[in-house]
């Protein structure tokens, strides 16, 4: 009987305490491992979008602001940045995700007060083919943005009809959409601003 | 409706665009290795789908309501051993319930907790932000994915067996170029789903 | 004598035993960051760095660990450690973070670290342990950046994104799909091999059970039957 127990003891009990006892020491490193880089971790992606607004709109302050609505849609509430010198507002700058083709593109636009695009900004396509799709953050593809109005239609090679047309990326039109839905939502989103302020003013 | 069709579209991604073996590499080490012969290719998928639900069922919820947002840290220890404990529990109520089954799968369970598949798909479920029942179907459409991969390999393997293959590309170098060219194929899925 | 034996540990890792085209272990993230140079070196010391570090905490740990729990005792450290280099990642190397994605927590399956931990780690001291870490991570990382290096040299014209050929050659884009990868791997292996057929070794033929030596630690029996069923 003793000696039953005995095995019991070496056979189950010693190595789940063993198991448990690494266990709790590897999360309690990991905790503490997470409070090192944490704090660095959000410098750096907050760090990386102050530089990406500077270098598409050059302004004395970059004011965070919000807008919500009664609407129970959680889609409709959004963040976005007012690029101000002084008190006049420069830009407008919205940060959205489109499904890309391996994940989410990540893009920036700043729109001009009166509603035209001014620049617009690649901040994340590390999802996306490289070699394709990961050319949409040259500038060659992104800078055809800059000018151009609501509802920015799309061109697989052909010749350019509309002024508000852009060239999609060589074989990668999934990426190219993503990107342009990104700026047509932008813009959408800062047409609500605008029709929001309006009722205000 | 919408979301019917939200669905299939993830569906075929899964299986087709983003398939697990061919365009993201995910378990390379079975695709390479157990793709031989038809039949075992097909009972080592099977166990995959398998495992690959069963994980992202049992993982999607410790991550939405346990792990986030404090402790999202853990989502890679937590997930690896979860997949453990999974890939036992269904070893033994197979072999306790459904021995016919066991017998076919059996094997190769345990092969399944290192692979990394199975992993990265309940990763991806939390990276790519999709809700429980998208990610259920993402991992059934990765796993038929995987299985759709492993047969048409395993076709390809069976005729090799016979070809005249020059000596210096014998063994594994003949196997990886003919895994070129199967997901040579598949690339021509990529305008699917846009 | 004993400097050999140290010497030999370590260097076993770099060319006779290399995880990569010897032992074709961790062909998940070989085939998939290699897209560029510099991912291939990133990947590279990140697993080698998780994998010193677990080979020295396993060792240490050897006579501790009970071997019915031994497996997921290596998987939970291993996983830690895998953690804490993300960290780092992401917080020191945050271009390497994105380049590399979901295959850097995905090096907790890298079958070259577990392997070590159940070949290597559990039998041999600290200092050896490490060693064997180094050698093989370094050969690891050394084949992961020659492969990133011709794919992007191929795929794209750069190395280490400066341009070599890319202003007078149109770059063949598919070296930097998944086809491309494959293919160059197949090519390194066929290399490899040619290697070591002239040094009278043997060629390596396939991959699965027989060249996986944690063969003991997922499945005992089915890795038996497994490679019965190759032969």
């Amino acid at each position: 009987m003793a000696n039953f127990s005995k095995q019991n003891i070496k056979g189950i009990v010693l190595p789940a305490a063993v198991l448990l006892t690494i266990c709790v020491i590897i999360s309690l490193a990991l905790a503490l491992a997470n409070n090192v880089t944490a704090g660095r971790i959000a410098e750096l992606e907050e760090q990386n979008q102050r530089e990406a607004m500077s270098r598409l709109v050059k302004a004395e302050t970059y004011e965070p602001a919000a807008y919500t609505t009664d609407a129970s849609d959680s889609k409709s509430s959004f963040t976005y940045y007012i690029a101000k010198n002084g008190d006049e507002a420069v830009a407008y700058l919205f940060i959205l995700s489109t499904k890309g083709y391996g994940g989410d593109v990540s893009v920036m636009t700043a729109v001009e007060p009166q509603g035209s695009v001014k620049a617009v900004a690649i901040l994340d396509v590390s999802n996306e083919t490289p070699g394709l799709g990961q050319n949409a953050a040259k500038e060659s593809f992104y800078s055809q943005f800059a000018g151009k109005t609501k509802d920015i239609s799309l061109l697989k090679n052909g010749a350019k009809a509309d002024k508000n047309e852009i060239d999609a990326v060589t074989g990668a039109t999934i990426t190219s959409t993503a990107v342009t839905r990104a700026v047509n939502e932008a813009l959408d989103q800062f047409e609500t601003i605008k029709e929001a302020n309006a009722d205000v003013e | 409706m919408n979301s019917v069709t939200a669905i299939a579209s993830i569906l075929l991604a899964a299986i087709l665009t983003n398939n697990m073996v061919l365009s993201k590499f995910l378990g390379i080490c079975p695709f390479l290795g157990v793709s031989k012969k038809t039949d075992t290719a097909v009972s080592m998928s099977i166990a995959v789908i398998l495992v690959m639900v069963v994980a992202t069922a049992v993982t999607w919820p410790i991550y939405t309501y346990l792990l986030y947002p404090n402790y999202t840290y853990l989502e890679t220890i937590v997930f690896i051993l979860v997949i453990a404990a999974i890939v036992q529990l269904i070893e033994i109520v197979l072999k306790r319930y459904i021995k016919p089954v066991y017998e076919a799968l059996g094997i190769y369970l345990p092969l399944i907790t290192t692979n990394c598949a199975v992993l990265g798909i309940t990763m991806l479920n939390i990276t790519n932000e999709l809700s429980f029942v998208e990610s259920l179907f993402n991992a059934l459409g990765a796993g038929l994915g995987f299985l759709l991969a492993m047969v048409l390999f395993s076709g390809i393997r069976e005729k090799m067996e016979t070809a005249d293959i020059p000596a210096f590309l014998k063994g594994l170098p003949i196997t990886l170029v003919a895994a070129a060219l199967v997901s040579l194929s598949f690339l021509g899925f990529a305008g699917i789903g846009a | 004598m004993s400097n050999n034996k140290f010497l030999s540990v370590f260097t076993n890792g770099l060319v006779k035993e290399n995880p990569t085209l010897r032992l074709v272990l961790g062909t998940c993230p070989t085939l998939a960051v290699t897209t560029a140079a510099i991912n291939g070196i990133g990947m590279g010391l990140s697993a080698t760095l998780v994998l010193v570090c677990s080979n020295l905490v396993i060792s240490l740990l050897r006579k501790v660990i009970p071997d019915r729990v031994r497996i997921p005792a290596y998987i939970t450290i291993i996983a830690g450690f895998v953690t804490v280099v993300q960290m780092l990642v992401k917080a020191f190397l945050p271009s390497i973070d994105k380049a590399l994605g979901i295959y850097l927590p995905l090096i907790v399956v890298n079958c070259i670290i577990l392997a070590r931990a159940e070949m290597f780690a559990s039998k041999n001291t600290p200092v050896l342990s490490v060693l064997d870490g180094l050698g093989m991570g370094i050969g690891f990382t050394a084949v992961l950046t020659i492969m990133g290096a011709l794919r992007e040299l191929f795929g794209a014209g750069t190395l280490f994104s400066l341009p070599i050929t890319s202003n007078f050659i149109s770059p063949m884009i598919v070296f930097l799909l998944p086809p491309g990868g494959f293919f160059v791997f197949g090519m390194l292996v066929a290399a490899s091999n040619a290697i070591a057929r002239k040094n009278g070794k043997k060629a390596v033929e396939s991959m699965g059970c027989e060249n996986c030596p944690a063969k003991d630690a997922c499945g005992k029996e089915s890795c038996a039957e497994e490679a019965a069923e190759h032969e």
